[in-house]
């Protein structure tokens, strides 16, 4: 290369680059200034400095000559001037002679005329080849340090030229150990090794072909190094005294893997659960269930017509004993004991006693069974038979069976069944009380209809004692607690009792108990006829005397915890849902109120200002205008609201759905704590609660 | 036995309580101390001197202090040892009576 044009931001920068590609020193050139630099102004008008240079022919015949020469002057920066006197900053001359590099100019001989102005990498090494007229640029990625010339480039991106001495660093490779763990799960029924293999990481930079501009890019490889011994497993398991159904194979598996993993390396037996006690049925017991529509919608009332019967010394059924399990055997050889299995608790009532292990119908009628939990009611009801209506003549209805009645209930009177209840007419502003189903034909006008009121009670008053329960076990902590202050003397429990200190304790910290229990003898009071189990009933005693009356009986804190024994037994009682559970069926209501454990039925027209409880589904083929209507376990109506605007109010909780055929203006959808006006007609709705407890409409 | 000492200044009347606050101090309370305090506008009562307190002790203080306070007494109480205030604030005392009460 004989001459060369060098363009930089000053003279020097361009005569440095020029005689840097030329691989030549200052004395071995001609330098010809073709454009001074001129800075401009904030830019503006900036030129870059031009020079030409040429070998001069003297150095280039007698190379060897010329470098005595340059030894000479090697160390005089004022020689270097004078020669080149349009470098002004005065330049070192060992920084040009730095620039030979006998490995980079014999390839830049060698090289392709392809790859000039371009930069490669390959095997972690990067490679430049100059060009008179472009520079490669590398951009440098995370975790890659390129060294040039010795120094660590900062920037992401730079220039790289043949002359430069570029190294590339890495960051180490890194080694992650394999971690594992066994840990006893399930009450010691599995042991299970947790195993998440050790790998090496190695770095490299990733080849790339010639190019003007290269990114150094770093490639990781993993190498799965699982270091587990099985030995190691062995001891461990032997350490957790593990003996019972070690599972060899899995074990294997796990020192083997190269992805993290769980391996049950032991099992035990898991224990076999038994049977509660059970009653063999003999005799069908269930009644038809109400009123029911067939496949085009027709109702015949001439099917609840259907009543199960026995005879007198007929065995209703046969008592199974509990069966216990068979106790399991943990990963440590240790017994799992299985579930406590629990007799069947039979009250038998009225015409029914227990021969040996049989239920014996001792007179004739329907035979009603109910369980709840381990409790077994069975009894025989008698069944009355109305002929005509019930009213002033025939006085009110009141019987432990069943009741049928042919005609209508007239005003103000009351019919209360501890069976169900069947009225042939209508019911117009009077009281229905049923233990079990209750089904009306005609219309309900201006009435009270309950059905399961047994059922609704319990869960009721079950609520209130599962709040005072809490409440109660709270306060006798909190007695225990207080007992032991150094500064609190309890000498007077046994003179007074906790009287006085139960009057301060309610007087704030449990302010809240003294309402319920309040709430509860009120509950208990108004439905005693109805509640067959005489605890709770003994229960509201007790919370009368403790905590209402504040009576000088003495009351220890021994009273306190069997009250709250009792109060937890009946609370759970009133969870375990009850078989069979009651019902109602009714054509059509107007201004009613319609309370039913159970699912409710409106099979007519529909409801007017009516307000429905119902503890499982309520469905209405009808309409429903005006009111407030709730289903525990959902709510289908064909149409709600009215053109008109009527509020009615349709609820469930808030694990349910709502469904409409036909909704208008004014309907109010309540599902748990969310509410949701009808603005406009909608068809075909369906309303429920999403996972983010909003709520959701779906309109067809 | 509990026993109780007062000094008078004008309206002002300083109580102070020496011995148990508990159920054998019910007469002392009743009939001597309530008897007394209602003739008076401005009460402290200090409880230096009591280590121990019972549940009718602790009742015998509210009935105390409500009484005073429908005949409105100002009436405030003071110097409660550690031990003894720990008891009142697990029962809520304070509340019970009125967070001014304490001084």
């Amino acid at each position: 290369m004989q001459n060369i044009i060098s363009k930089g931001k000053n003279l020097k920068e361009a005569i440095n680059i020029g005689l840097n590609l030329m691989d030549v020193s200052k004395k071995e050139v001609d330098i010809e200034v073709i454009q001074q630099e001129k800075n401009g102004f904030i830019g503006i008008g900036r030129k870059e400095a031009i020079v030409k240079i040429s070998l001069n022919q003297k150095s280039s015949t007698s190379k060897s000559d010329e470098a005595k020469v340059m030894n000479h002057v090697t160390h005089t920066s004022e020689e270097i001037v004078e020669i080149l006197p349009i470098d002004k900053d005065g330049e070192h001359s060992t920084d040009v002679e730095g620039l030979s590099d006998e490995r980079n100019s014999s390839f830049f001989q060698s090289g392709d005329s392809q790859l000039e102005g371009k930069a490669w990498v390959n095997n972690n090494k990067i490679y430049v080849k100059d060009s008179p007229f472009h520079y490669p640029t590398v951009q440098i990625d995370k975790g890659v340090k390129l060294y040039k010339n010795g120094m660590e480039v900062q920037e992401k991106s730079t220039v790289i030229s043949q002359n430069d001495q570029l190294d590339i660093k890495l960051d180490e490779s890194s080694e992650k150990e394999t971690s594992w763990q066994v840990s006893l799960v399930e009450n010691g029924l599995k042991a299970i090794l947790k195993v998440d293999p050790g790998f090496i990481v190695n770095h490299r930079i990733k080849d790339v072909d010639p190019d003007k501009h290269i990114d150094l890019v770093i490639e990781e490889s993993r190498e799965v190094h699982n270091s587990l011994e099985y030995e190691d497993v062995l001891k461990k398991l032997q350490d957790f005294r593990v003996i019972y159904g070690i599972q060899h194979n899995e074990i294997v598996q796990a020192i083997n893997a190269v992805e993290p993993g769980e391996f049950v390396v032991a099992k035990g037996r898991s224990a076999h659960p038994g049977n509660h006690g059970w009653l063999d049925l003999k005799v069908d017991v269930n009644s038809m269930n109400g009123l029911v529509e067939d496949e085009s919608g027709n109702v015949d009332f001439r099917e609840t017509k259907f009543i199960p019967n026995v005879e007198k010394g007929q065995v209703i059924g046969i008592i199974y004993p509990p069966k216990p399990g068979i106790p399991g055997v943990t990963v440590t050889n240790e017994p799992l004991p299985a579930k406590q299995t629990y007799p069947l608790k039979i009250a038998s009532g009225r015409g029914v006693i227990e021969v040996g292990d049989k239920l014996v119908a001792t007179e004739s009628g329907r035979p009603f069974i109910e369980q709840r939990g381990h409790l077994v009611k069975a009894t025989i009801l008698e069944k009355l038979i109305h002929e005509g209506d019930v009213n002033l003549s025939s006085g009110n209805i009141r019987f432990i069976g069943d009741v049928e009645i042919i005609g209508q209930v007239e005003e103000n009177m009351t019919v209360d069944a501890g069976g169900d209840i069947f009225v042939h007419k209508s019911v117009s502003e009077a009281d229905l009380t049923s233990s079990k189903a209750m089904v009306v034909k005609g219309n309900v006008i201006n009435s009270e209809l309950n059905a399961g009121k047994n059922n609704l009670l319990i869960a009721e008053l079950g609520h209130l004692l599962g709040i005072m329960n809490k409440q109660l076990d709270k306060m006798i902590v909190f007695i225990q607690q207080l007992s032991q202050s150094p500064a609190f003397k309890s000498n007077d429990f046994s003179i007074t009792g906790l009287q006085p200190l139960i009057m301060i304790l309610l007087e704030k910290r449990f302010q809240n108990f003294i309402p319920y229990a309040k709430q509860y003898q009120e509950v208990v009071e108004k439905g005693e006829n109805h509640l067959e189990e005489k605890e709770w009933v003994q229960i509201a005693v007790s919370l009368k005397q403790i905590f209402i009356n504040l009576s000088t009986q003495v009351t220890t804190i021994d009273q306190l915890r069997n009250l709250s024994q009792k109060m937890k037994e009946l609370s759970e009682l009133s969870e375990t849902p009850v078989e069979p559970d009651s019902y109602m069926a009714v054509a059509q209501a107007v201004n009613s109120r319609l309370y039913c454990s159970g699912d409710i039925n409106v099979i007519g027209k529909g409801c007017l200002n009516t307000k429905i409880h119902s503890g499982g589904q309520l469905k209405v083929s009808g309409m429903v205008r005006g009111g407030e209507i709730y289903g525990k376990l959902g709510v289908s109506i064909n149409e709600v609201g009215s053109n008109s605007g009527t509020k009615t109010i349709v609820s469930v909780p808030s694990d349910q759905k709502i469904h409409i055929t036909q909704a208008f203006e004014g309907t109010l959808l309540r599902i748990g704590n969310k509410t949701h006006l009808i603005n406009d007609k909608k068809n075909h709705l369906k309303a429920y609660l999403n996972q983010e407890n909003e709520l959701k409409l779906e309109s067809l | 036995m509990l026993k109780y000492t007062t000094v008078e200044k004008n309206d002002f009347l300083l109580v102070s309580l020496e011995g148990d606050l508990d159920i054998e101090g019910t007469e002392v309370v009743n009939e001597e101390l309530i008897p007394e305090l209602v003739h008076y506008h401005s009460i402290n009562i200090s409880l230096e001197k009591v280590p121990f307190v019972d549940s009718s002790g602790m009742g015998l203080l509210i009935s105390l202090v409500n009484t005073l306070k429908e005949q409105n007494v100002k009436i405030t109480i003071s110097d409660v040892q550690d031990d003894v205030f720990e008891v009142f604030e697990l029962i809520q005392l304070p509340e019970i009576l009125g967070e001014e009460v304490f001084i």
